[in-house]
């Protein structure tokens, strides 16, 4: 029996296609190794432990009085708030007139182990924002605080209330319960006191796990297919592998820390219940009453809406905005919607009360 | 002994294998004195610690391959409803290139859909939370088998280095402490 072939021959010459630009890919591009995350120029103000305050060099000639300091998430690094130069969240600000830090928490080793919360909002945070104060002349700061960098400026802001002038919460881990994600399911289960005491901290490689099961097959297959049919696109392959890169680098997490985290914020929820404690401290949410800016992504995977917003309900302000953003938890830092809305609008409220 | 009805086969093994080291451990209890510096006479002192860890590492790991079994199995499972979903909506063999970017479009979101629901119901979890809780009981037997190798040539074992890193760490934190407060302190005298 003959059956006519139906093929379509242009399909054949996708699949060439596809084969040679995954040969010609190692030509074309650099490896993600050769590729440096540092874009904006900064100067290291300040070091302790394996922690580096950042201190980025302006790109105006007047700069706005009140300094922002930024505290990065303790998953991957910040680079991803300086990626490249059209998507730099630090550098469209400092190109508004401001001037910013941010904290780089380091890679922690196996004795940092017992590092917790109060070391890094009562030690490290707490000496990037006296670093600051001093080396500025102020004596209160902006501070903004992204993704877990912002349950850890949310508890900051509660116990120095006194020393931050201007709030800004971008998609903080506040309301465990009410989490949606698969990473708030995946903590609820864990035998988190069992995982600390037997590896200490929390392993890179956990957390890649924990990550990989996000929107499996777009971001296991498609994202890949898409980056060899786009080789020849300079500008798509560079933002693809700087993205990657940064995808790539997560440091371990403190065992105490991510113990306290995990138990206190995706088990017990106390943070949102002002039941949480830090370093003897409890921590009132209530007390954040200075100008505090929220802003959430609408299409937030790793930590969605519903987590971050009760932190704009619980809070003492009545100078208080919160603004949602139609995109994803990386697109609000570090896309061209964050550059054209996101950015001018944190932008346009900071400077009146900067 | 002899393992009678009541007793499990595993538990027999458990005593036969430990009544052995035992004797063993006291019949050459005497001859060893005498190489009582070299490694051998601590890593004989602590053999039957390894015997046991390894006896309970047996007993975790069909616990942990209960789990897995399981995981794999919701993994399959989730895998071919989503698979019939995408041959429903999409029954036809793709002919040409707009077709297969139309059905892979299908196939990512069906598949992506189906395991995130996977991944966010309870039965995942728990079951995840288990298997990482069992392989957690590997790696503390490993850890405990290392324990007696490192003892055997006098170095410290992963909890005394524990009480090392957790002293650092305090002391650290005191230091950090007082530091910080007598910068305030100097703030507060130059404002």
């Amino acid at each position: 029996m003959h059956s006519e072939s139906k093929i379509d021959p242009k399909i054949m010459e996708e699949i060439l296609k596809f084969g040679k630009n995954v040969i010609d890919a190692p030509k074309l591009v650099s490896a993600p190794d050769e590729i440096s995350l540092e874009v904006t120029p900064h100067d290291t103000v300040q070091k302790i432990d394996k922690t580096r305050l950042l201190h980025y060099r302006p790109l105006t000639e007047k700069q706005h009085k009140t300094p922002l300091l930024i505290s990065y998430a303790l998953i991957n690094r910040y680079h991803i708030l300086d990626i490249q130069p059209e998507k730099s969240w630090v550098r469209n600000l400092l190109l508004q007139g401001f001037d910013i830090y941010m904290l780089d928490w380091g890679s922690p080793t196996s004795m940092d182990k017992y590092l917790d919360f109060d070391d890094y909002v009562n030690g490290y945070l707490d000496s990037a924002v006296e670093h600051i104060k001093n080396e500025s002349s102020t004596e209160k700061i902006s501070l903004q605080g992204y993704c877990t960098g912002g349950t850890i400026a949310t508890a900051y802001t509660t116990l120095h209330p006194e020393s931050v002038k201007n709030y800004i919460a971008t998609a903080p881990v506040i309301d465990g319960w009410r989490d949606t994600t698969v990473i708030s399911n995946l903590a609820k289960h864990m035998d988190v006191d069992k995982m600390v005491e037997t590896i200490g901290n929390m392993p890179p490689e956990f957390m890649y796990y924990c990550f990989s099961v996000l929107k499996p097959f777009e971001q296991g297959i498609e994202k890949y297919i898409k980056f060899f049919k786009n080789i020849d696109n300079k500008k798509f392959v560079d933002n693809f592998l700087r993205v990657e890169k940064w995808l790539g680098d997560t440091p371990p997490i403190p065992g105490e820390l991510f113990k306290q985290w995990i138990k206190d914020i995706y088990q017990d929820n106390l943070l949102i219940q002002n039941k949480m404690y830090v370093g003897g401290e409890l921590i009132d949410l209530k007390k954040i009453d200075m100008p505090t800016f929220t802003q959430i992504a609408v299409g937030d995977h790793l930590v969605s809406p519903e987590c971050s917003m009760p932190l704009h309900y619980a809070i003492g302000s009545e100078d208080k905005t919160l603004r949602m953003y139609p995109t994803g938890h990386v697109g609000m830092i570090a896309s061209s919607l964050s550059q054209k809305k996101v950015l001018p609008e944190l932008g346009k409220w900071l400077s009146e009360r900067s | 002994m002899q393992p009678d009805s009541s007793k499990n086969t595993a538990d027999y093994y458990k005593h036969l294998s430990l009544f052995w080291t035992d004797i063993m451990h006291l019949m050459s209890s005497k001859p060893q004195a005498l190489t009582s510096t070299g490694p051998m006479r601590a890593f004989t002192a602590n053999s039957k610690k390894v015997t046991t860890e390894l006896i309970e590492i047996n007993e975790d790991l069909i616990g942990f391959n209960q789990y897995l079994t399981e995981y794999y199995k919701q993994l399959a499972d989730a895998w071919g409803v989503a698979q019939k979903k995408v041959n429903l909506k999409s029954p036809e063999v793709p002919q040409n290139v707009e077709q297969i970017e139309a059905f892979k479009r299908i196939w990512i979101d069906m598949f992506d859909n189906d395991f995130t629901e996977l991944f966010d119901s309870k039965k995942f979890g728990e079951n995840y939370g288990k298997l990482v809780s069992k392989e957690l009981e590997l790696t503390k037997h490993w850890n405990n088998i290392t324990n007696v190798v490192l003892q055997s040539v006098n170095l410290p074992s992963k909890e005394e280095i524990d009480e090392v890193y957790k002293e650092l760490h305090s002391l650290k934190k005191r230091i950090g402490k007082l530091e910080l407060k007598l910068k305030k302190k100097e703030t507060r005298k130059n404002a």
